[in-house]
Formats: structure tokens, C-alpha cells, sequence
């Protein structure tokens, strides 16, 4: 891990996504990224965190019980790349093992949800996710180049 | 995000979208999208080339508009997608139920072969 990193306390609540991507980019943008790189992270920045705001802290526990519906991201630049942190105390839930749709045949049949870990799955250039003390925690990598 | 509707030969609809198609800038246009695309019942062209951002709630608003037209026995053909768009939609093999071409004139050809 580099010597700056960026660390953010988001609200579970989609306006928290707007000021993430913002904070992100003004990280990024000096480390020269690629178009497809902001791509690459503006997409990953949606996708991973409204799952996190729609699923994460969605049921499962009992009034009272329920973890703060707060998501930590950091970010950090490692050997090119760079590296998402996702954690979060809620339900848990590994994005990387969640099954993908097949391929549609046609407009009739093909499936409307999913599509979000696909192009998460296809835009990072690594990932990788435990479960650890309670907390999911999702790391991707995006090629700065 | 913006939506411009038109007509093209009295027969098709065309609507140019300019913006993020990311999840706030599918949800402002949703229901205006789908009203203009499925309502109508004819034919549509969807111009992509003032997209700068898509991601997978933009699709699900393409694919669910292209179904409902389908079921009203029209098609949706997407044209002019920026090349990093044109990516992520690739990716999401929304090509193989949606076709998406280079320009206007293909997608009215696509559309009448």
C-alpha cells in the first residue's frame, strides 16, 4: 500500500455515492489514470456501492440489532493500479461468487438484474473478498494505464 | 440527464439522450423514457453519442424498454455509443439481445431489414 491513501465514512443512502465518486477522482486524477481507468472506477464506485445501500443492511437483523449502516471505502495506488476497499458490517455477501446470468438469447428473456457484478467483474483488473470479524470486505483493483 | 424526442419518416421514434446514464440519470428519465418508447408502439432509434456514462441501471432501462416494445411487435435499434459506453455495453453482451450500430442511417436500415 502506497503512503497516501483516501479513507471515506459513507451514509448508507445513494446520495452518499455522488460525493464518493467526486472525493475518488480528485484521488485519482493526479496519478495520470487512462480514460478507461475513470471508467473503469466511476462504474465500480456505482455498482459496488448502491448494492451495498440496497442489500447490505436490507434484513437480517432484528430491531436493535442492526449493524450502523455505514460503508468505509479506501482507496490507494499499488504497483499501477488502483485499489478499492470496500467494508461494511452488514449482511453477508460476496459479490465474486454471486452467479452470473448466462448470456440472453433474446430481448424477451434476458435478465434485467445482475448485470452490475458482470461489468464489476470485467472493469477490475483484480478482486478479491473475505469476511472478516463481522464485516464484508471487497477489494478491487483498476490499471491505472 | 437529457432526452430529446423526434420523429424520423413519420414511422420511427428517435430520442437523443445526453448525460450520465448512471443510476440518478436513469431514474430522472425512466418513466419518460419508457412512456415515449413503449407507448407509441412503433419502431425506435436511441442516439448514444452525447452518453458519456453508462452503467448497469442504464441498461436495465434499454433492455426493459426494448422488451416492452418487443411485446408490442416493434424494435429498438442504439446508435452513435461512445467508445468507452459501446465497452461497457459490449460487456454486458447487451449486442446480442439490442442491436447497436455506428449512425443514424444504420440503425434505420437495421431497422428496416
Amino acid at each position: 500500500m502506497g503512503t497516501a491513501q483516501l479513507r471515506l465514512q459513507l451514509a448508507s443512502d445513494l446520495s452518499a455515492l455522488e460525493a464518493a465518486r467526486l472525493a475518488v477522482l480528485d484521488f485519482l486524477l493526479p496519478h495520470g489514470p487512462s480514460a478507461r481507468a475513470v471508467y473503469a472506477v466511476e462504474l465500480i464506485l456505482e455498482e459496488v456501492l448502491s448494492n451495498q445501500v440496497k442489500y447490505a443492511f436490507s434484513d437480517g437483523d432484528a430491531p436493535g440489532e442492526r449493524p450502523e449502516p455505514r460503508i468505509e471505502l479506501t482507496a490507494w495506488t499499488e504497483l499501477g493500479n488502483l485499489m478499492l476497499q470496500f467494508e461494511d458490517g452488514g449482511v453477508a455477501f460476496d459479490p465474486l461468487q454471486a452467479e452470473a446470468p448466462l448470456p440472453p438469447t433474446s430481448i424477451d428473456v434476458a435478465p434485467v438484474g445482475g448485470l452490475g457484478v458482470v461489468l464489476v467483474r470485467k472493469f477490475a483488473s483484480s478482486a478479491s473478498y473475505q469476511r472478516r470479524a463481522g464485516r464484508n470486505c471487497l477489494t478491487l483493483g483498476v490499471a491505472l494505464a | 440527464m437529457d432526452m430529446q424526442v423526434s420523429e424520423i419518416g413519420g414511422n420511427v421514434t428517435c430520442i437523443r439522450l445526453t448525460g450520465r446514464l448512471d443510476a440518478p440519470g436513469a431514474g430522472s428519465i425512466d418513466t419518460r423514457f419508457t412512456a415515449t418508447v413503449v407507448a407509441q408502439a412503433r419502431d425506435a432509434v436511441i442516439d448514444l453519442s452525447g452518453v458519456s456514462f453508462v452503467a448497469s441501471m442504464g441498461i436495465r432501462l434499454l433492455i426493459a424498454s426494448a422488451r416492452g416494445l418487443s411485446l408490442k411487435g416493434a424494435n429498438m435499434v442504439l446508435f452513435g455509443a461512445q467508445d468507452l459506453v459501446y465497452t461497457a455495453l459490449d460487456q454486458a453482451a447487451l449486442d446480442q439481445i439490442i442491436p447497436i450500430v455506428a449512425t443514424e442511417s444504420e440503425a434505420i436500415a437495421r431497422l428496416a431489414g
